[in-house]
């Protein structure tokens, strides 16, 4: 599955950690999920969207 | 529903595991009679336990998971190695209680094993199954 959080992270001139921070997760999660090795739960997914006023689909593609 | 928000834990969580353990063995091991290996054990432990804090203290997956923290991802690796090290322990139970019926006719404690990891997983199985 792809995901746009590399690309919406950089268009908000945030660092791994400054969003992991704002997410409450870690650096290497935000990593793992942005590289595709992590899918995250519902939860954290929906908390990505929130966080950049989007929406979970608009977000992660199958 | 798990909750993603990273836990901070408590740096010294590993440490004091350690130390518990060191404890233990070293009493053990006095009681056993081998006062110097006692206090080996307790020195070796000692430095273990400080190894681990200093440890606990950086910024790495294996780091939030020795103070008893972690976010999801981190949370599931740990399942997922503990779920690794137990099907390893009970195939290693299996064959041992196997290799020991072979050589005495008697399971032996890796029969005890095996019976602890059966009883375990259906009473896991049974409980988990009910909460999810």
């Amino acid at each position: 599955m792809d995901n746009r959080v590399r690309e919406l992270r950089a268009a908000h001139d945030l660092s791994q950690s400054q969003l992991g921070d704002a997410l409450g997760v870690s650096r290497q999660t935000i990593n793992a999920i942005e590289n595709g090795r992590y899918l995250p739960s519902l939860p954290l997914a929906i908390a990505i969207a929130r966080y950049f006023s989007s929406t979970v689909e608009q977000i992660f593609v199958a | 529903m798990t909750t993603p928000t990273r836990r901070h834990g408590f740096r010294a969580a590993s440490a004091i595991i350690l130390l518990l353990g060191g404890v233990g063995v070293a009493i053990a091991t006095w009681v056993g009679g081998s006062h110097g290996w006692a206090i080996v054990a307790i020195v070796a432990y000692a430095v273990l336990a400080a190894g681990a804090y200093v440890w606990a203290g950086r910024s790495s997956d294996v780091a939030a998971l020795m103070r008893g923290g972690g976010d999801e991802r981190q949370r599931g690796l740990d399942r997922d190695a503990t779920a690794i090290t137990a099907i390893v322990m009970s195939i290693a139970a299996v064959l041992g209680a196997l290799i020991s019926i072979g050589r005495t006719g008697n399971p032996g404690v890796y029969g005890e094993f095996c019976v602890i990891g059966g009883i375990t997983y259906a009473i896991s199985l049974f409980l988990l199954q009910r909460r999810r």
